[in-house]
């Protein structure tokens, strides 16, 4: 089944006259989504990659009928007013690539979303993808590429880097496993979609087994994952690796890698795979041993 | 960015916060003309550094004559607090101080919302201050309104609001004898991702929090995302460390798994730096010519993780054009995966043959903290 994706979903791409975005759509076709049309204010009528164009997301879900989710693709400072967009015409499901977005603008949006039950994934999120589903945004890259990566599995994948989400999913069908979903979840301070949220996902989804993590230091969302443990919610085996374990050396308040992964203290990469190691989560020392402790379970 | 107390200060007046006077002074500064502008006998000489617990750490003097100013500004000057250098020093009126109180504004992660944090037991580290003793109000970044009492709020709440904050404090916020609110200290920090909006924000200083001034290499760097583009594709990353193993690595998870793949091989990074999001070849090229302008290199690390969209043979070639002109003859050792990886990886073994450089290629059948094992060895044999 996965989760996020389902393989008729109906997807929008905001921005798709921009080189990035016009990108994605191609990425997201060649995977087989569902990519039904695009938005750019001013270039209604234009078409893309097949695709018809309007001016707004309003307009779009007039003429489409419903859309199941958008991915915005457009310049920081046009961040937000997109994403309102998509709030305002009730999209469920919004995917939010765009990075460097002012954290103002990214804490108003998702205070809209919360209201109305929608769900973001990011900023700063490359996307997920459903292997033999489908894909939103370009995780995976070209689909020659994605199919050398992805291949529809047990493994369930989070990770705070779009880099990593690649690459530990790519470790994972190395050793001969395969992944249900793999989620960039994005680097940011806030995060519209929380490793919890997905695990709580992941705990529904019969296809996924077991979940491997890609963390980092900074933030306090590991500490999440820990009471929802306890309180039994997540039962499924899970292995992290999370990464800073160099930031020690740092001064407090220094940031490094993402927006997110600021040094802090409570927060560091020890002190997060301690706690998480005291619930029975299995903690990997480098990022490639994910896979050997997650092995046993797919 | 962190700001410094006196330019949070400046911030504070703006938004109506009364702050006591005072008088910054940066080095070479005229310290007696400074001291006797203020017209004040008693003093508080504060270093100016970049993170908290300067009290605790003999960062704060108390002063009565212009010989004492002199001397603990000098000393100031000549010291590191927790760390962090001094960059300037602040003279200010000594406040008569009848309470001390906190108050912060900063976001939440747990609500993803900005929270409001108040307690009259300032002066503290909030940390240790007893949870009972704290007042935690939720804020909604949609309403510009703060429904509180607490002294300097809304005042607060403004400028975390207009001057994208990430964080502003006051502590300790200060009720003097005779009954007046006073913000004796300040911290704030500005979102990075909000300067498109704030045109004033150029005019501040280049900065770094690892206890010295910015380096040469530091701050030609961050002028390679400068401008229009900023946001496309970046590779204005470089903080400068103690080692000798250059670092260029790509994609910012990446970043942090190889430091700590490099730190359990036992060698030094000579520099932190990562560029990401498909950055131009132009913007890689500068960012290697900095890395490897750095005296004394051991080695060279180019490490990625399987990229989903940045383009290896585009990316390569910047590092190409830098190997070209300089010509190290270190070892090299490169890992990465991607679009057009088989490309990128021919041009770095055509670079290799004709400069004659000690170079070892990996693609994605090796991870990344293996070739680091492989840069260790290279390294011990030279």
């Amino acid at each position: 089944m996965a989760i996020l994706i389902q393989k008729d979903s109906a997807v929008l791409v905001q921005g798709i006259t921009g080189k990035e975005g016009q990108k994605a759509a191609a990425a997201m076709l060649e995977y087989g989504t569902n990519v039904v049309g695009g938005v750019r204010p001013g270039k209604a009528g234009e078409v893309v990659e097949g695709k018809p164009v309007y001016d707004t997301v309003q307009d779009a879900v007039a003429a489409l009928g419903q859309i199941d989710v958008s991915a915005i693709y457009v310049p920081p400072f046009a961040a937000k007013q997109a994403m309102m967009e998509a709030i305002d015409a009730g999209v469920l499901q919004i995917n939010v690539i765009v990075e460097r977005i002012p954290i103002q603008d990214t804490a108003y949006c998702l205070a809209a979303a919360k209201e109305k039950n929608i769900q973001i994934i990011g900023p700063s999120s490359l996307g997920y993808i459903a292997p033999g589903i489908g894909r939103i945004g370009v995780v995976g890259g070209p689909k020659q590429l994605a199919d050398e990566v992805f291949m529809p599995g047990s493994i369930g994948i989070i990770s705070r880097s779009g880099g990593m989400t690649n690459e530990v999913s790519w470790q994972i069908r190395k050793a001969g496993m395969g992944q249900s979903t793999a989620v960039h979840v994005g680097g940011d301070l806030l995060m519209g979609t929380t490793y919890v949220d997905l695990l709580r996902q992941f705990e529904m989804d019969e296809q996924t087994k077991a979940v491997v993590l890609f963390g980092e230091h900074g933030g306090s969302y590991e500490f999440g994952i820990v009471e929802m443990i306890q309180k039994k919610e997540f039962t499924k085996p899970l292995a992290v690796y999370v990464g800073g374990k160099f930031a020690n050396v740092l001064p407090e308040g220094m940031n490094i890698g993402h927006a997110g992964a600021i040094v802090a203290r409570g927060q560091s990469a020890e002190e997060k795979s301690k706690a998480l190691a005291a619930v029975g989560v299995m903690i990997a020392d480098k990022y490639e041993d994910l896979v050997t402790r997650i092995k046993p379970y797919a | 960015m962190n700001l410094y107390e006196f330019e949070g200060k400046e911030f504070f007046k703006k938004h109506g916060i009364a702050v006591p006077n005072g008088v910054d002074i940066i080095r070479g500064m005229d310290i007696a003309k400074a001291y006797q502008s203020l017209g004040i006998t008693d003093v508080v000489v504060k270093a100016q550094v970049l993170s908290g617990k300067r009290g605790k750490n003999n960062g704060v003097r108390f002063c009565s004559s212009l010989p004492d100013v002199e001397s603990a500004v000098s000393d100031l000057f000549s010291m590191n607090v927790r760390g962090q250098y001094v960059a300037a020093v602040r003279i200010e009126e000594k406040l008569n101080i009848d309470q001390e109180h906190y108050i912060s504004i900063t976001y939440d992660t747990d609500t993803q919302q900005p929270v409001l944090v108040y307690s009259n037991e300032g002066g503290m580290d909030i940390e240790d201050v007893e949870n009972e003793l704290i007042q935690k109000i939720p804020l909604d970044i949609r309403n510009t309104h703060v429904q509180t009492d607490i002294p300097f709020a809304q005042e607060l709440w403004n400028c975390f609001l207009q001057e994208d904050c990430r964080v502003v404090e006051i502590n300790p916020l200060v009720k003097t004898v005779d009954g007046q609110w006073v913000a004796a200290d300040s911290k704030i920090a500005l979102d990075d991702d909000a300067f498109f909006r704030h045109e004033s924000w150029k005019e501040l200083e280049p900065r770094t929090m690892m206890g010295r001034p910015p380096t040469d290499r530091e701050i030609e760097v961050q002028k390679i995302d400068a401008g229009e583009g900023y946001y496309r594709g970046t590779a204005g990353k470089y903080i400068e460390m103690d080692g000798d193993i250059a670092i260029l690595f790509s994609g910012g998870g990446a970043s942090i798994a190889n430091m700590d793949a490099l730190i359990n091989e036992g060698l030094q990074p000579a520099n932190y730096t990562e560029y990401s999001g498909n950055p131009p070849t132009e913007k890689v090229y500068e960012l290697t010519k900095t890395v490897l302008s750095k005296p004394g290199l051991k080695g060279l690390w180019i490490a990625g993780g399987v990229a989903n969209f940045t383009d290896v043979e585009q990316t390569f070639k910047g590092i190409v054009w830098a190997l070209d002109e300089i010509k190290p003859t270190y070892p090299i050792v490169v890992r990465r995966a991607g679009p057009f990886e088989a490309e990128g990886m021919e041009l770095m073994r055509q670079c290799a043959e004709r400069n004659n450089l000690n170079v070892q290629l990996f693609g994605k059948e090796s991870s990344m903290s293996q070739t680091a094992a492989v840069l260790a060895d290279a390294v011990k044999k030279i």
